[in-house]
């Protein structure tokens, strides 16, 4: 089936088989392999990428599904300056190890702050929870959004 | 003008080098590698935990356009080579050697073995294939506990073993055990169980084979904690020279133990590879991670401790069965380590241990992080036990019985010295962190308020890498190797078997390596994951700070002298009057003589040396552990746990740890974080179900419960760093320890919580449903 959509800001067209996700044909047809499959059932929250303005769990949706959509992925949040505010906080703040669930918390992450900005601890534990890290025990992934949200209040209140 | 010394990285939390990849997506997954013409591969699976094999009929999935290629466990048996588990090979094993072949072929042994291969062009396509084969089965009686597999009239799992027994019973004493026991105050008697649970890396296993017909050359990009013993099980299964194969691996979404060498879908998509004549990948789904990749721990404990009235413990005698699932490999062994680290920091004048083996039809065994791990929670177990009959605190208990610091060091009455272990000081300093007599006061005005708080304590101590033995190198895995170079761009390279899956090995070792040789973190490459220049190595067993940051700290200062060397003849100076400062090297005061480390290699590699002056810049060095010596440190948690819905929230977590000194606080501190959540998991959540039959009851993340950011609190961890052992590496590992001694520290604070109920917790997996019928069965609260 023909499909057109937007990925990180360029329109992309694909035929996808009418069964293949989403995070399939990101991976395989569009060659965006940052986005990762962890459980392809909708728990770990590895594959989550940014739907209209939405996270969303990319291996529970069909490709045909997010046909004419706006789909931000890992792959889109990097700018000309060098990594984006979010991901040099994560850097900054040791957040990761493996890094095969960070496709999908910075995502989430990406789109929960963007409508939370002032968020605190606790809320953000909440917010990520639907995502799992076997690695860091989630600290070291709090501190980092946490300083992301701090850094960019700070940005805020200087202008 | 003063020399221009570098600030040292070393000790110092630097910035990973593997995140800018990583937090943009351009990391290198097994599952991102596409190569041209590649298939896919799906497996089928037995829906059954224990059965004859009658037929297997692969002919409708032949036939579906897309499918290229079929396998049966026949066929494929007769593509490779038969052999024992080439990890046991390797180990040198020589107990009962279960003969199997890659894919079943006779018969089934767990609910998941693999009974065929499907390749096709598209994994979609593959699973539809599988969905075709059909297979016949006659039902054999499933095994599926220890007690039915130690029952000589059970069903064997291999009829080459005749019963189910895959470590024959054996027995040790050290010390005097009967005596010790005869003459001691009182006997303790308990039996204690720890729960089958699993590694779940958020990426499972999976491989991309691709073999060259022409050149006879296997080349599989993997994913390992050793792209060596990926390749030796290969090359040993497929019948091939090991220099004809060749392993490569890039990023790896985390192991936990779960991927060392090959398993047996691994090899048998090598070998489908090398049938076919084109790519084959295959990557598990979550299911297949969960029900067939393999389980870790389900061991059980009747241990007898003879005790003091005073508190005083004594002498243990312990016997250990272990159900090491199907297919055993690393289970089999597990009790020698279990064995030898048992008495753990504290002093005992005897002890007696015996275990058992036996395979059962369960997915088999596989080291997960602190394999050997059980012996603590036992341990630290026993000890509350025995304080809370004893009316001690457990602080008390354990500093009363923990082996003091003494010159020489005391010996484990099962053979190691305790060079540098600091138990002691780690409880005193937790004692200084948590205020125990204010929590008891809370803990009792909340208990008057019908609120169950509950504060637990346990000690560990990690063989990371293990003292200095007399009979070798530090640590299991003997010396560790590295080569080192000099590149002509002035990069230092580092080669190292390591293979890091989230360890920061790319940021550790540079880290290392350019505080000695004198240049900046960024000038220092570390090469891992590529079998045909990397030397053997394995990342396990938390012997890579030590061993790895020893060879990278040698190895470099090796190199610097050779470099040295050469410079001083191409700046007609003493070697002597050098050094390597920034980047450049200079003679010593004579700042405008600096000449950058890349010229140098370039002028040696064409020869400006001369002649007679090996002009090589590169280092082979080896490192066999220098003193060695244990981490380890004692775990403080405090829980809330919920009467009524038996939750249990863990409200705070202290770790006292003492891994001497720290390369790189944050990497240290991830590593300490992420395996107590790990442990949280093991006692709160995680458990691999089996049902009567040997169905697994835990085949998604919907019944195998991970830990979430809601589930862990915020870990404080507090640092002894320990007087140097060594002249130059005092940097241990840390790999395991929070997974080792997380559990016993939470079940200690859920026992301690509930003891007005009088409960008493012989099991370590404590989900809320059995935290109420803990209490229940306990009766009201007194």
């Amino acid at each position: 089936m023909d499909i057109t959509l937007r990925v990180n800001g360029t329109t992309r067209s694909g035929s996808p088989e009418a069964r293949k996700t989403l995070a399939d044909f990101l991976r395989d047809d569009l060659n965006l392999t940052g986005t990762h499959l962890g459980c392809e059932h909708g728990v770990c929250g590895a594959c989550t990428v940014i739907l209209d303005g939405r996270a969303v769990r990319s291996c529970l949706m069909l490709a045909v599904q997010a046909a004419g959509s706006e789909v931000t992925t890992i792959e889109g949040l990097a700018t000309d300056a060098g990594l984006g505010p979010l991901q040099q906080a994560m850097w900054d703040s040791h957040s990761f190890q493996c890094g095969f669930c960070t496709p999908g918390f910075v995502m989430q992450a990406t789109a929960f702050l963007s409508a939370h900005p002032d968020a605190d601890e606790q809320e953000i534990r909440e917010a990520l929870s639907g995502n799992i890290c076997r690695c860091t025990g989630y600290q070291s992934i709090i501190d980092g959004v946490l300083l992301a949200a701090r850094r960019n209040t700070e940005h805020a209140s200087e202008r | 003008m003063a020399e221009i010394l570098a600030e040292r990285y070393t000790g110092a939390s630097i910035r990973r080098s593997e995140d800018p990849r990583i937090l943009t997506g351009a990391g290198r997954y097994v599952d991102d590698i596409k190569l041209p013409g590649m298939l896919h591969a799906a497996f089928v699976r037995s829906p059954l935990a224990h059965a004859r094999v009658l037929s297997v009929d692969a002919s409708a999935a032949r036939a579906l356009p897309g499918v290229v290629a079929v396998f049966t466990g026949a066929e494929l048996e007769a593509m490779t080579v038969p052999g024992p588990d080439a990890l046991m090979a390797l180990l040198s094993w020589t107990g009962p050697t279960p003969e199997f072949s890659l894919l079943a072929t006779d018969k089934v042994r767990f609910a998941g073995d693999p009974v065929a291969v499907v390749v096709a062009e598209s994994r979609y396509l593959a699973e539809d294939g599988c969905e075709l084969v059909e297979v016949e089965y006659d039902e054999l009686p499933p095994v599926t506990n220890a007690s039915f597999a130690l029952d000589p009239g059970s069903p064997p799992l291999f009829e080459n073993l005749g019963d189910n027994i895959a470590r024959p019973h054996s027995r040790n004493e050290f010390g005097d055990v009967a005596a010790t026991f005869d003459s001691a105050d009182r006997v303790t008697d308990v039996h204690i169980d720890v729960h089958r649970h699993q590694n779940v890396p958020m990426e499972g296993r999976g491989c991309v084979a691709t073999y060259d017909a022409d050149l006879g050359l296997m080349t599989v990009h993997a994913a390992t904690q050793s792209v060596h013993v990926t390749k030796i099980a290969i090359a040993m299964r497929l019948g091939m020279e090991q220099d004809k194969v060749r392993v490569l691996a890039g990023d790896i979404g985390g192991s936990f133990g779960l991927k060392i060498g090959a398993s047996r879908e691994e090899l048998a998509v090598a070998a489908a590879s090398r049938a076919v004549g084109r790519p084959v990948k295959w990557v598990e789904d979550r299911s297949e991670n969960l029900t067939a990749s393999g389980q870790a721990r389900e061991e059980s404990f009747d241990v007898r401790a003879a005790v003091s009235d005073d508190g005083d413990l004594l002498g243990l005698d312990v016997k250990m069965v272990v159900d090491t699932g199907s297919y055993p490999a690393m289970g089999a062994m597990v009790p020698e380590t279990v064995e030898a680290m048992f008495p753990g920091p504290y002093k005992l004048a005897a002890f007696g241990f015996e275990s058992t083996a036996v395979t059962t039809n369960k997915a088999c065994y596989v080291a997960y992080r602190g394999p050997w791990a059980s012996e603590t929670f036992v341990r630290e177990r026993v000890l509350d036990l025995i304080a809370r009959d004893l009316g001690l605190d457990p602080l008390e208990i354990r500093l009363r019985n923990a082996a003091p610091r003494t010159n020489p060091p005391a010996f484990m009455i099962t053979g190691r010295p305790l060079v540098g272990v600091t138990t002691r000081e780690s409880l005193q300093r937790l004692a200084q962190i948590v205020d125990f007599p204010s929590f008891r006061r809370r803990q009792a005005d909340a208990r008057a308020r019908g609120r169950y708080l509950g504060v637990g304590v346990a000690t560990f101590i990690e063989a990371a890498p293990g003292p200095r033995s007399p009979e070798g190198a530090s640590g299991p895995l003997g010396t560790e190797s590295m080569r080192l170079r000099l590149e002509e761009d002035g990069i230092v390279a580092l080669f190292t078997g390591q293979m890091p899956h989230g360890q920061s090995h790319q940021t550790t070792l540079a880290q290392i390596a350019a505080d000695e040789f004198g240049v900046p973190f960024e000038q220092v490459r570390v090469v891992v994951g590529d079998s045909d220049i990397v030397p053997f190595g394995l990342t396990g067993g938390s012997r890579s700070a030590t061993m790895t940051g020893g060879v990278a700290l040698h190895g470099a200062r090796q190199l610097k002298a050779k470099v040295l060397e050469v410079a001083s003849h191409l700046m007609e100076a003493s070697a002597q009057d050098l050094l390597i400062s920034d980047g450049q090297v200079l003679v010593r005061g004579d700042p405008a003589s600096a000449i950058g480390l890349g010229e140098i290699a370039r002028r040696a590699a064409v020869g400006d040396v001369g002649a007679g002056v090996d002009a090589n810049l590169e280092v082979q060095a080896s490192f066999d552990g220098g003193e060695g010596g244990w981490s380890g440190g004692t775990h403080c948690a405090i829980v809330d746990v919920d009467v009524e819905t038996g939750l249990v929230r863990v409200e705070r977590y202290v770790a006292v740890e003492d891994c001497g000194a720290l390369i790189n606080p944050a990497v240290v501190e991830g590593q300490i974080r992420g395996g107590i959540a790990q442990g949280i998991g093991a006692v709160l959540l995680e458990r691999s179900a089996y049902d009567q039959d040997g169905n697994c009851q835990s085949a998604t993340f919907m019944d195998y419960l991970l830990p979430t950011a809601c589930d862990v609190p915020r870990i404080e961890i507090e640092h002894l760093e320990t007087v140097p052992l060594d002249a130059d590496v005092n940097f241990r590992g840390v790999g395991e320890g929070g997974m080792i001694v997380a559990p016993p520290t939470l079940v200690n604070a859920i026992e301690d919580a509930l003891s007005p109920f009088g409960v008493r917790i012989y099991e370590q997996h404590l989900p809320p449903a059995r935290v109420l019928e803990l209490i229940a069965a306990a009766g009201p609260a007194q």
